[in-house]
């Protein structure tokens, strides 16, 4: 599944930047993820509850940075989880990118491109669903980001 | 399936207790149609399963006084497709409920297992939706009726909270004169979910406006839809097949279907507009065809 | 996990088992109570092959939880005709007409019509149709299993769900072959 998700963050280049690149602050933006432990060397562990009515997933897993580019404001992530007890496993592949906002030095656009797939049993159940489920899961994380960034947490 | 323990209660008190007592590792069952499927494909894998089926004061369908109907949330579909006060009270609504699936999955599956489980394709949402019925829901603390507009709040997600048990669905009395109608586009076979589906109710003054306009619609978002623009639209005034048709265009922005087997979101939307403008033109002529003699 | 009494009757015969919560009705009759008739073709309750009759409707047995016919009267492809004896006008209907061929589906599809017609013992071509929707069939294209049963309607009259049919009930009868 791939997704794509633009946003304007009311803050300049610099300070979207710094702060995307502080993982276990970006992470808690994702609605359902309490907190994540670094494991040195970019790399990230946690856990993701998703919830698809009765069906309730942890979603337990590393993430890790694999590509920044400090002067291009460009990152890549990849995330691997999976919920053992439900029988099912996510891999995503995720790229950002920075530019500012065409005349506005305070004004950030941010640019999120994501290639998720879902396996296991959940990967059954219903792939337009899941499909649905994420782009939520991604609308209100990109929400939540602008939001954190502008209170200037 | 993970192996569960199985505590059939014979009370609605019964049953919240026993859900106060496991939380969040207990599952109702109720007919166990959906049930069954989720915790065979384990998708859900409650450590308690509570079975209402016992519990006979959620069964039946009774005529209210006043001319309501309130039907048990333990109630099975055939039983509510069969019951001579649900075609007394509206003949669509037993025709909404022959539709589901196949004979046998309506002698097991109920009525309230059906909206808790809460996937938009059901058939019974919009025909609740169009009816203005609610939800009754009992918990320790008592009772409250969530209206179904507002029950579902996303696929598979209601407005039933921890602790809630649903126990019944109640429908006011219909206006005097009201037309309802379900039409249900089918993709393919006659007992699978629909591509589209619409509900709607009608009633017309004599001088030709509408008195009353209800749509609502299956298989069209993460929930029912009750199309209220096409209502706004068309509520108070004349209702031509002209009217009718530039109502239904602005179905088009409040579904949000999916891509699925049943169809393309792009080719969904299409049918909505298609068969709300088809259901409401069916409805104006009976209309006409009434007062016509 | 719990385990249950289950009390019920079973092609005309009282039974005790004692089953745990999760175990499917499929598996009671098909495992514990060697009744191999009732067949399981898609396990969610859509082909009709495991159809069986409890308390007069007909359900999916690969649906229900074993639990659920505690205190029921279930009837199953056995029970409707004694072993070694006549066979019901339906079933007679779907030999002389050809209404199966492989046979997968077939006891469902009797069950099936055996419940149309103990409700409309008359029916027409559309509700015949209209109610065996629900029973698959890969081999006969369902034009034989209509014409067998509006045969039978016409030939018979009303014929109640056998209740005491001395029927196949327990493991030590088995059909060859089965």
């Amino acid at each position: 599944m791939k997704f794509e998700h633009k946003a304007t963050i009311p803050a300049p280049i610099d300070q979207v930047w710094a702060f995307l690149m502080d993982v276990p602050k970006v992470a808690t933006c994702a609605p359902g993820v309490d907190s994540v432990e670094p494991l040195g060397d970019d790399r990230y562990r946690g856990t993701i509850k998703v919830a698809v009515g009765p069906i309730k997933l942890a979603l337990q897993g590393d993430v890790s940075i694999t590509e920044k580019d400090d002067a291009a404001k460009k990152a890549s992530m990849r995330a691997d989880a999976a919920d053992k007890r439900a029988g099912g496993a996510v891999k995503a592949v995720m790229s950002m990118a920075l530019t500012q906002t065409p005349g506005n030095p305070n004004s950030t656009e941010l640019l999120m491109e994501t290639d998720a797939q879902v396996m296991g049993r959940i990967g059954e159940f219903g792939q337009p669903i899941i499909r649905k489920k994420a782009e939520q899961t991604m609308n209100e994380f990109a929400k939540n980001l602008q939001q954190a960034i502008a209170a200037g947490r | 399936m993970r192996e569960f323990d199985f505590h059939p209660a014979t009370s609605t008190a019964e049953a919240l207790d026993l859900l106060g007592r496991y939380g969040d590792d207990a599952h109702f069952m109720a007919g166990g149609t959906s049930l069954m499927l989720m915790m065979q494909q384990g998708l859900v894998q409650p450590g308690h399963v509570v079975g209402l089926r016992n519990i006979r004061e959620l069964r039946g369908v009774r005529s209210v006084p006043g001319g309501g109907l309130e039907i048990g949330a333990t109630t099975t579909h055939r039983e509510v497709e069969r019951a001579k006060e649900t075609s007394a009270y509206c003949p669509t609504l037993a025709e909404n409920f022959s539709r589901i699936a196949t004979v046998r999955i309506r002698n097991q599956a109920t009525i309230g297992g059906n909206l808790v489980h809460a996937d938009p394709a059901q058939d019974p949402p919009p025909m609740l939706l169009a009816l203005d019925a609610e939800a009754v829901v009992a918990s320790k603390s008592g009772e409250r009726a969530i209206p179904i507009d507002g029950f579902f709040e996303d696929f598979f997600q209601t407005a039933v909270r921890e602790g809630e048990l649903l126990t019944a669905v109640r429908f006011p009395r219909l206006p005097d004169g009201v037309l309802t109608t379900y039409v249900k586009f089918l993709p393919r076979t006659e007992d699978d979910y629909a591509t589209v589906s619409v509900a709607a109710a009608l009633k017309l003054g004599t001088d030709g406006r509408c008195e009353h306009v209800r749509v609502a619609l299956g298989s069209a978002g993460p929930t029912p839809i009750r199309a209220h623009q096409v209502e706004d639209a068309l509520s108070g005034k004349q209702i031509t097949p002209q009217a009718i048709d530039d109502a239904a265009e602005l179905v088009r922005e409040e579904v949000d279907p999916i891509d699925d087997v049943r169809g393309s979101a792009r080719y969904k939307r299409e049918m909505a507009r298609v068969w709300t403008s088809r259901a409401l033109r069916g409805l104006l002529e009976r209309s006409n065809g009434r007062q016509g003699g | 996990m719990s385990t249950h009494e289950l009390r019920f009757t079973l092609n005309g015969e009282p039974r005790q088992v004692s089953v745990p919560a999760h175990r499917r009705l499929i598996d009671l009759i098909r495992e514990d109570l060697a009744l191999t008739g009732t067949k399981e073709g898609c396990s969610v309750g859509v082909c009709g092959a495991c159809t069986v009759i409890v308390d007069g409707n007909t359900m999916s047995a690969c649906l229900l939880p074993a639990t659920y016919v505690d205190g029921a009267t279930v009837t199953t492809i056995e029970g409707l005709s004694p072993e070694g004896g006549p066979l019901t006008p339906l079933q007679d209907a779907f030999i002389r007409h050809g209404g199966f061929q492989c046979g997968i589906c077939t006891p469902g599809q009797i069950m099936a019509a055996t419940a149309l017609l103990a409700e409309n013992p008359h029916p027409t071509v559309d509700e015949v149709k209209r109610w065996m929707m629900g029973n698959l069939c890969r081999c006969t294209g369902y034009y034989k299993i209509v014409e067998s049963i509006m045969a039978a309607a016409e030939v018979s009259a009303p014929v109640p769900i056998p209740a005491g049919a001395a029927g196949l009930s327990g493991p030590t009868h088995r059909i060859a072959g089965s």
